[in-house]
Order: structure tokens, then C-alpha cells, then sequence
């Protein structure tokens, strides 16, 4: 298990969001206020440092969330649209690191959330394999 | 001799090598899981596999034997 060749530092990619009802704390169950919600926030960011590898992955591999540092530092509104950008930082072994941050699309100076994602490469099919043997150990 | 120990707690997923296999520097000896991820334990020098202390599903700790190279 290795990642593959042409993945590399320094790749990135920024994701245009527009908050909806469906993206608010309300909707998510972590809170009851109609702004952002916090994991939607993450699952955002972790998209982002998908698209940031997505054209250096091979078919047979994919990345997995494993750890997750992230500061939510400004509320959004629904109808509020946000920049999220990751990047990737550091590759060890198959754990990737990246580093994220979601700004107003308005080019506003101000951070709305930041933090520091961790992903491993697995083979998709093996990991899938895993996952049902897990599930049999705790029939 | 050179005595193999797991580096992480782990989840032993695959035992690649048997007791008896001769194996060469960098040869995988058996495959953990931890954090969701695969990861090898390679034989760090050449020689046979005289040990193999872990079966697959077993949980290991950080320095627990997993195999003995002499």
C-alpha cells in the first residue's frame, strides 16, 4: 500500500458553497440555530481536501477521514457563500495532512473556520472487505 | 536476531509470513489495521522467520512481539 506517484505536496483545490436550510445547525442536530453547522462545516472541508487529490488518485484507491482538528470561528447565514480551500501539507506513509480554510466568497478579510485535516489512502475494495469483516466480529 | 514490534496499538488484519519462511530485508510479514488504514510490518533484516507471534484479529499493543528473524 502506497500513494500514489504523482500525489504531491502543494496540491489544492477551493470549493464555492452557498449556505441552505438543509447545511444549518438546525438541520444537522448539533445545535438549534439556522446558521452553519459545525459538521457541515468539517464534511465541507473534507470535500474540499477530496477534490485536492481527486485527479492524482488511481481508480482502486481512495482517502478516509481519520482525524480532524477544525475551529468554526464565524457564523454563517443561510444564503452566505463560502470559500473553502485545502491543501495538501504533508505525506506520511499513506497519511496525508491538510491544511483548510473557509473565508466569505466575497474576498472579505475574515476566516470563518480553519483547521487541519487527516486522511489515509486505502485500496477501496480491501478497505470495504475490512469494514464487513468488522461488522461480522460484532455480529 | 532481530525481533519485529508493533510500532502502534493495531488490529492484526493479514499474517503474510509464516514461522519457517525465509524473508528478505523489507519483505511484509503481516499487515495491521489501525485508524482505518492498512499498515505493513516488514521484515528488518534477512533471514528466517523462526517466531510469528500474532494471529489475524488479534489486537496488539504498542511493542508487542510480532515476529522473531534469526
Amino acid at each position: 500500500m502506497s500513494v500514489p506517484d504523482g500525489l504531491a505536496t502543494g496540491a489544492r483545490a477551493t470549493l464555492r458553497v452557498a449556505v441552505t436550510e438543509a447545511d444549518t445547525a438546525q438541520a444537522a442536530g448539533s445545535g438549534d440555530v439556522p446558521v452553519l453547522a459545525t459538521p457541515r462545516l468539517l464534511a465541507l472541508a473534507e470535500a474540499a481536501c477530496v477534490a485536492a487529490i481527486a485527479t492524482r488518485m488511481t481508480p482502486s484507491l481512495t482517502s478516509v477521514g481519520i482525524a480532524a482538528r477544525l475551529e468554526h470561528r464565524q457564523a454563517s447565514p443561510v444564503g452566505a457563500e463560502l470559500d473553502i480551500e485545502a491543501e495538501l501539507t504533508e505525506i506520511d506513509g499513506v497519511r496525508l495532512v491538510f491544511v483548510f480554510i473557509a473565508r466569505p466568497a466575497d474576498g472579505a478579510d475574515q476566516v470563518i473556520g480553519a483547521g487541519t485535516l487527516e486522511r489515509g489512502v486505502v485500496d477501496r475494495e480491501r478497505f470495504l472487505a475490512r469494514a464487513e469483516g468488522a461488522r461480522h466480529r460484532l455480529d | 536476531m532481530t525481533e519485529v514490534r508493533a510500532e502502534m496499538v493495531a488490529n492484526v488484519w493479514k499474517v503474510v509470513a509464516s514461522a519457517g519462511d525465509t524473508v528478505a530485508d523489507g519483505d511484509t510479514l503481516v499487515i495491521l489495521e489501525s485508524m482505518k488504514m492498512e499498515i505493513p510490518v516488514l521484515a528488518e533484516a534477512a533471514g528466517t522467520v523462526s517466531t510469528l507471534a500474532v494471529a489475524e484479529g488479534d489486537v496488539v499493543q504498542e511493542g508487542d512481539l510480532i515476529a522473531v528473524i534469526d
